[in-house]
């Protein structure tokens, strides 16, 4: 059986999307709050409102266990925006409670999105027992205070719906339509649009779970005063989900008992009585839309393909441009209109990469709450400093660095960042540090990851890759940098324990590879006793590319330009050393460099073998490096890239060193090199 | 001779049983209608390293990369200079698209049941490809199936 109600099913990704961003918002809110000590009214709101949209919504999906708990945090909220002095009392739990609630209803949205219609819900109630207990703190507290503030709130409201309330309704909802409440508040604000006078009993339904049990016993009744007629109404109401039956009593606007009845239902519901804030209307709409209203979310599938689309113009562009039949035309005209076309095509080209690009600071705020996590769990006090968080990376970039954001965090904390004995201990302050800061470099955003704690030891690196068999030559051989880079491999962890958190000697593999595959590099400095940097270098997008393009025989390729530090001709054949292997070299101030050559590696007929004729092109990707001879150099382009066809998925290109392919301004083919793995291959 | 053959035509299960007939050496082949797309000219082919030796590269159809595989190599025969009535089928199986270089392509033919016959299997290149033998004007025509043609690369897929 599926949990979502099938009427619902379309509405649930927008559900999860919504749900998540205002999560994210909850997150952020929460974080600069718990860092400040206090909470702003302004924040109190903002966690009211958030925690109040996500119930009503989802209520209205059906999905309980989230509505109950958002429903919790939501109390406690209410106790506090109306008594901030409270805070205090319970700063820490109340904290602890909501983040845990944040994270529980996180794992039930992905949960909903992997799932699907087999979505089971988890059960939250243990963390809506510790909330409740928690708002009985605070509220046990301000109790007088509040039920004063709701009594003198009460008389004019009375007195109004006295004398406008037109008509009494009695609603029973179906048996087992469970959440009575909340449907008998979505019956109210559906009504609200038809109606001048619009009252109930209970007064809020949707401010107390338990009422629930209450209307599917005796019923929810609503007065009001229809602003055209009771037709209206009428049809509203049995339009609505769940309603079994429902009875119209036309009331006389002074009708006495019925007054009497209000009001002393009212002082019962007084405590639920405020929570209808007064910014909040309807809750179902959030209000904080306001600013965001110029914001729609697309399909990224419909973003990819109008990139791919982008680039197609780009290379038909070129295709007519260059066009052979134009050859050695004077066509004034047509170049002029052709300038026009160009300078728009370039422009809708940036558009459209710009439509793909978020800023980092999301990913960067949710790191935030890792790093407050392990500082409590592991008894260690660091702050997290982000630089350049509205620095902008294309969404499939973003969604990659998540996770070795995550693992370079955790590591920093686990292994880098001592306990505050010891940081006094070594003259450091007690706080430790870790500085997450991206700039965009020339074409390339560079991220680095920086912790003030305890540094490498390279010779601990080494003892452990030994043991573990990582090491490819004797430890002696080993630079301080290659050592460093010994915790990116695979099996390596520097932990003897296995933390909860890292120890497991896959973390850093992972951030290895996540930026990798998206076209990054990755290096490690340390200093020991200062700390440590990861310095991750990426590309800007990954749809497009700045390459060289080289000839070697009849095949061109196209080499990013950010792995070409330099090229050369090689005059003097005797620059070439022999190894035994027949393996050339070259040695270039003073570095010595294995030789690539091209056509031999791939091949390729017809490529230049006399060295002095072609073209060294020296690459540079962490610590290894090579020149790669080819033919000549045709000129620097901004390729498309494109995927091999999945016809050559078997062959495994990606690892003989080309990462796919490009349509050139001819409409012929480049192939791209991808000179990390050309190198390793060595 | 660039024609879109699928163009206006009705369902694939018409498709099915018409043949595209194309000659490698002397010998009549058919393609199942149903996987044809369109016949192209040979276009500069960009050589791929490091693949199987059939596939002879790269083109760009459109903006799409496809691969081109030679069915003579796939079949065992010898490499053939390109000529003018050389051409490229552009196949579309399990929604990628690959093009087979032939000779040349002849008509397309409508083929009825009783007009087909079981290959016997001999285990040879050219007969491990073949899903039926259609005798047509008194001439033989091996029709390959598409499936069998590229199960080995696309093996890695599935």
């Amino acid at each position: 059986m599926s949990y979502i109600d099938p009427g619902m099913r379309d509405m649930l990704d927008t559900f999860v999307h919504e749900t998540e961003t205002m999560l994210e918002e909850l997150d952020e809110i929460l974080l600069e709050s718990e860092r400040a000590r206090s909470i702003s009214a302004d924040n109190i709101g903002g966690i009211f409102r958030i925690t109040h949209t996500i119930k009503g919504s989802a209520a209205m999906m059906g999905i309980d266990g989230i509505s109950n708990l958002s429903h919790a945090v939501e109390d406690v909220f209410y106790i506090l925006r109306n008594a901030p002095s409270k805070l205090d009392l319970v700063f820490d739990t109340i904290f602890d409670l909501v983040f845990q609630t944040s994270d529980f209803l996180k794992r039930e949205l992905e949960k909903l999105q992997v799932q699907g219609n087999d979505y089971i819900p988890d059960d939250p109630s243990g963390l809506i027992k510790k909330l409740h207990l928690q708002a009985a703190i605070l509220s046990g507290e301000s109790a007088p205070q509040e039920s004063e503030k709701a009594a003198a709130e009460k008389e004019p409201d009375c007195g109004e719906a006295g004398q406008s309330c037109r008509y009494k309704i009695h609603i029973f909802f179906n048996d087992d339509s469970q959440m009575e409440n909340l449907r008998a508040f979505m019956l109210l604000s559906q009504l609200e649009g038809c109606c001048d006078y619009l009252g109930s009993d209970p007064e809020h339904p949707e401010a107390d779970s338990s009422l629930s049990e209450e209307i599917a016993k005796n019923g929810f009744i609503i007065y009001c005063t229809p602003a055209s007629s009771i037709d209206e109404v009428k049809q509203t109401i049995e339009n609505s989900l769940n309603v079994k039956s429902y009875e119209i009593v036309d009331l006389l606007p002074d009708n006495p008992d019925d007054k009497s009845l209000r009001s002393e239902e009212q002082a019962d519901a007084t405590s639920s009585k405020a929570t209808q804030s007064p910014g909040t209307g309807g809750p179902i709409k959030a209000p904080a839309r306001g600013a965001k209203q110029s914001l729609i979310s697309v399909n990224q599938a419909k973003l990819d393909q109008l990139m791919d689309l982008v680039g197609e113009i780009v290379t038909a562009e070129s295709m007519v441009g260059s066009n052979p039949d134009l050859r050695g035309l004077k066509l004034d005209n047509f170049t002029k209109s052709f300038r026009e076309l160009r300078k728009l095509t370039n422009e809708l080209q940036d558009i459209v990469m710009a439509m793909r690009m978020v800023p980092l600071q999301t990913t960067f705020h949710k790191m935030d709450r890792i790093v407050r996590d392990m500082s409590k769990k592991l008894g260690k006090k660091t702050e997290l400093v982000t630089e350049g968080g509205d620095t902008e990376v294309d969404k499939t970039i973003n969604d990659a660095m998540v996770d070795p954001f995550m693992h370079m965090i955790r590591n920093s904390m686990d292994h880098g960042i001592e306990p505050p004995e010891e940081r006094l201990a070594h003259g450091k302050p007690e706080l430790g540090r870790i500085t997450l800061s991206a700039r965009n470099v020339g074409g390339e955003i560079l991220i680095e990851v920086a912790d003030d704690g305890c540094g490498l030891d390279a010779e601990k690196l080494l003892e452990k890759a030994e043991r573990n068999g990582l090491l490819t030559k004797p430890a002696s051989a080993y630079t301080d940098r290659e050592a460093y880079n010994l915790i990116l491999a695979p099996g390596f962890s520097t932990n003897a324990e296995v933390t909860e958190f890292s120890g497991r000697g896959v973390g850093m593999d992972v951030v290895r590879k996540n930026v990798e595959q998206i076209g990054g590099t990755i290096s490690i400095n340390s200093v020991k006793g200062q700390g440590t940097t990861f310095t991750i270098k990426i590309p800007l997008t990954l749809a497009i590319v700045n390459g060289m393009n080289i000839s070697v025989g009849g095949t061109v390729f196209t080499l990013p330009i950010a792995s070409i530090n330099q090229s050369f001709k090689v005059n003097d054949p005797g620059q070439i050393i022999r190894n035994t292997n027949g393996t050339e070299m070259i040695i270039i101030r003073g570095e010595c460099y294995p030789i690539v050559r091209l056509n031999r590696y791939f091949g390729i007929d017809g490529g230049i073998e006399d060295i002095t004729d072609g073209i060294m092109i020296q690459v540079n990707n962490n610590d290894s490096k090579a020149c790669i001879f080819a033919d000549e150099l045709i000129g620097e382009f901004q390729v498309v890239v494109k995927p091999f066809p999945s016809f050559f998925s078997k062959y495994d290109l990606k690892k003989r060193g080309l990462s796919g392919c490009s349509i050139l301004g001819d409409g012929s083919i480049s192939l791209i090199l991808d000179s990390n793995n050309l190198i390793c291959d060595l | 001779m660039n024609e879109n053959i699928n163009s206006g035509t009705g369902l694939t299960n018409d498709l099915k049983d018409r043949y595209l007939l194309f000659n490698i050496e002397d010998t009549k082949y058919g393609f199942s209608l149903e996987y044809v797309l369109e016949i192209i000219n040979v276009p500069s082919l960009t050589p791929v390293p490091g693949v199987a030796h059939y596939i002879k590269g790269i083109i760009n159809l459109r903006g799409k990369i496809i691969p081109i595989i030679d069915v003579r190599l796939k079949l065992g025969l010898p490499e053939r200079e390109h000529d003018d009535k050389t051409c490229i089928i552009v196949l579309n199986i399990h929604d990628m698209q690959a093009g087979v270089i032939v000779d040349s392509v002849s008509e397309v033919v409508n083929a009825e049941n009783s007009q087909l016959s079981v290959p016997a299997d001999f285990g040879e290149a050219s007969s491990r490809y073949l899903s039926s033998i259609l005798e047509i004007d008194n001439k033989i025509v091996l029709n390959i199936d598409c499936e069998k043609f590229f199960s080995a690369d696309l093996e890695s897929q599935f």
